[in-house]
């Protein structure tokens, strides 16, 4: 398919602070990401990376330009047409992992598929336990996030953001919290979610070894994109 | 999202607080127990002043005397002294007789009367007669039945000219009452046997004593008039001081004007307590819940992030709030049935189950958790995704 599927044009985001003072985050992106392909998406501190994944993930509007997220036009729709696509299309993987506390990894895991609706509690609960199983935590179903390690709550919520099957995975820093050792094991998860099942992955990242792992480096300073190209992978070498 | 995991979902997030759920339900649990009892006196008191003018028929009174001082004498001057008394009988009872025809018998009540108790009640027969002058004179063992004593007892067959077992005696049946029905108070006014009263002082009862004299006016304008003749002519008759409480002369309408009053003021009393707790407690809901919205931003954006719609935030603190106020109305509503049940047992009241106000009152307390939780569900429903997510 050479449809991409992202599909980004000179998009554009003014935060309005006050009368007088606006930030203008976003100056014009324009991006292609084609399906089953795995983006790091670099940049210092305030270039507008997160702002940017947002957008993506449809937690935020742009100011102007065009966005098309397998095939659908992302600026023409309501709420609850986002809300839905938030669901069905996007799985978000956060920095600070945001999961919901005093709840099990399961309950945090199905909760996509509630709001999707039209399951049983069974299959809710087996498709929950298949996907903790596949990010390594089979037998952690009932622990609660303050029972897990930093890198195991990010499968968690690895898991939670593929629940759904989502068309596109995208990760804001989700290795910023975690060390060498439970970074190296994030990464390891979405290399086998992108060579394996072929998940196309959007990763924001500072560091150049966490960006490695990825096909593409797509570089943003001031809002803009100053850098887009292939990653040569040089080390393969295990730990 | 559908209704139940909206429903496990509340439960939960209800159950993480459980000190503060139970405080914050107790203004809604004191409203709705007010509810319950306030609608429960206003039944027993309507039903007690029913069955208190079933049983004596209207513009009437019982004259009832501390030491059983009455006599048959006593019947029959009232009867002839008094032109505006209409009728006057003797009565004898006995709240729980065998009645035994055949293999089948049943439990019903005994009336000793004469015959102007029926007309008192203005109570006819379906077939048979009344007593005749001998069989009163004669304490004839003849019985009058009503009709559930004949539904239980004959079924089918006549019972005119049968004879039952009361109590061990032998009663011929001469007569048939026709169907009064219940009270609300599942009272059967049709479960009795009337006999002459000759024959339940000594048949059934087994001494000479009279219980009460029933009397009825012509007009309810003659009743306290002659409440106080009778008083004044029973004192002099037995020679008793005009001042002493011997005789207690009880007109329908003064045990009527006093269950409305109780009831009116208690219901009034109730209806002001129900309605400023139920307020307060729909204010004390909607102040939680605003602090369960504020304290819960990130949750929510979180829910939103992962596809969470409006309506599936805003159902999910309505539901949040109307479990709060639907277990506070539980809790009140059994909370209620017992202060209720205390009261009519402590004033000798019918106590009556109603299912309608345990409804309505449910149901009210269901409406204050959701009037009073939709501004902060809205609060929390009106939340930008990206903007919840930040909230530190
Ligand atoms: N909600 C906001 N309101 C105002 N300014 C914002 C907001 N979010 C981000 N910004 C500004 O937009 C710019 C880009 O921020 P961000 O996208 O978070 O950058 P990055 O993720 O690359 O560090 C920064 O100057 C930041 O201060
Ligand atoms: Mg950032």
């Amino acid at each position: 398919m050479n449809i991409p599927i992202i599909n980004i044009e000179n998009l554009q985001k003014i935060y309005k602070i006050s009368q007088e003072v606006s930030v203008h985050a976003l100056k014009g992106v324009t991006l292609k990401v084609k399906r089953g392909e795995f983006v790091a998406i670099m940049g210092a501190s305030g270039s507008g990376k997160s702002t940017f994944m947002n957008i993506l993930g449809f937690l935020d509007t742009p100011t102007s330009g065009k966005y098309i997220l397998d095939g659908i036009d992302g600026t023409s729709l309501n709420d609850n047409q986002k809300a839905e696509i938030r669901n069905r299309k996007i799985g978000f993987v956060f920095q600070g992992f945001n999961l919901l506390s005093r709840t099990p990894a399961i309950e945090n895991v199905e909760m996509p598929l509630f709001y999707r609706g039209g399951f049983t509690h069974e299959e809710m609960k087996n498709r929950a336990r298949k996907l903790l199983a596949m990010v390594g935590l089979s037998g952690r179903e009932m622990h609660h996030p303050n029972e897990l390690s930093g890198g195991e709550q990010q499968r968690v919520a690895i898991a939670r953001a593929l629940i759904n099957d989502p068309a596109i995975l995208l990760a804001d820093e989700p290795t910023g919290n975690l060390d060498t050792k439970n970074t190296y094991e994030i990464m390891n998860v979405f290399t086998t979610l992108n060579k394996e099942y072929n998940i196309t992955i959007i990763m924001v990242t500072h560091e150049p070894d966490v960006a490695a792992y990825a096909d593409r480096k797509v570089v943003f300073k001031d809002g803009m994109i100053i850098d887009d190209s292939p990653i040569r992978k040089l080390k393969k070498s295990r730990k | 999202m559908d209704f139940t995991n909206l429903l496990i979902t509340a439960l939960r997030s209800l159950s993480k607080n459980k000190a503060r759920s139970i405080l914050t339900s107790i203004g809604i649990i004191i409203g709705v127990s007010s509810v319950i009892v306030m609608i429960g006196i206003g039944r027993s008191a309507q039903i007690t002043v029913e069955e208190r003018v079933g049983t004596y028929g209207k513009n009437a009174m019982e004259i009832a005397s501390f030491h059983t001082l009455l006599t048959e004498a006593d019947a029959e001057n009232i009867k002839k002294k008094f032109p505006q008394v209409q009728y006057a009988s003797i009565i004898i009872t006995k709240s729980n007789v065998q009645v035994n025809y055949k293999d089948r018998s049943t439990i019903s009540g005994m009336y000793g009367v004469e015959n102007d108790y029926f007309k008192m009640k203005l109570w006819p027969l379906t077939s048979g007669r009344y007593f005749t002058d001998i069989e009163m004179s004669t304490h004839e063992k003849v019985v009058v039945i009503g009709a559930t004593v004949m539904r239980d007892v004959f079924i089918y067959e006549e019972p005119v000219g049968n004879i039952v077992i009361i109590n061990n005696v032998p009663f011929k049946v001469i007569g048939v009452l026709s169907e009064l029905g219940e009270s609300f108070g599942g009272k059967d006014f049709d479960n009795v046997v009337v006999i002459p009263y000759g024959a339940a002082q000594r048949k059934i009862i087994g001494n000479n004593k009279i219980d009460r004299i029933y009397v009825s006016v012509y007009s309810d304008k003659q009743m306290d008039e002659t409440v106080e003749q009778i008083k004044e002519y029973l004192n002099r008759a037995h020679m008793i001081t005009s001042d002493s409480n011997e005789f207690r002369i009880t007109t329908s309408k003064q045990k009527l004007e006093m269950a409305e009053y109780i009831s009116k003021t208690l219901s009034m009393l109730l209806a002001g307590i129900a309605s400023i707790s139920l307020f307060v407690g729909g204010v004390g809901i909607m102040n939680i819940m605003l602090v369960s919205v504020s304290e819960r931003t990130r949750e929510i954006g979180i829910r939103m992030a992962i596809g969470a719609k409006r309506r599936d935030i805003l159902s999910q603190f309505l539901i949040e709030s109307v479990t709060l106020s639907g277990l506070g109305g539980i809790v009140g509503i059994i909370l209620g049935l017992v202060i209720y049940y205390l009261i009519t047992y402590i004033v000798d009241w019918p106590y009556i189950f109603s299912v309608t106000s345990i409804l309505v009152s449910f149901l009210f307390a269901c409406a204050v958790g959701i009037f009073f939780g939709y501004y902060p569900a809205k609060k929390a429903a009106d939340l930008k995704p990206i903007e919840a997510l930040r909230y530190e």
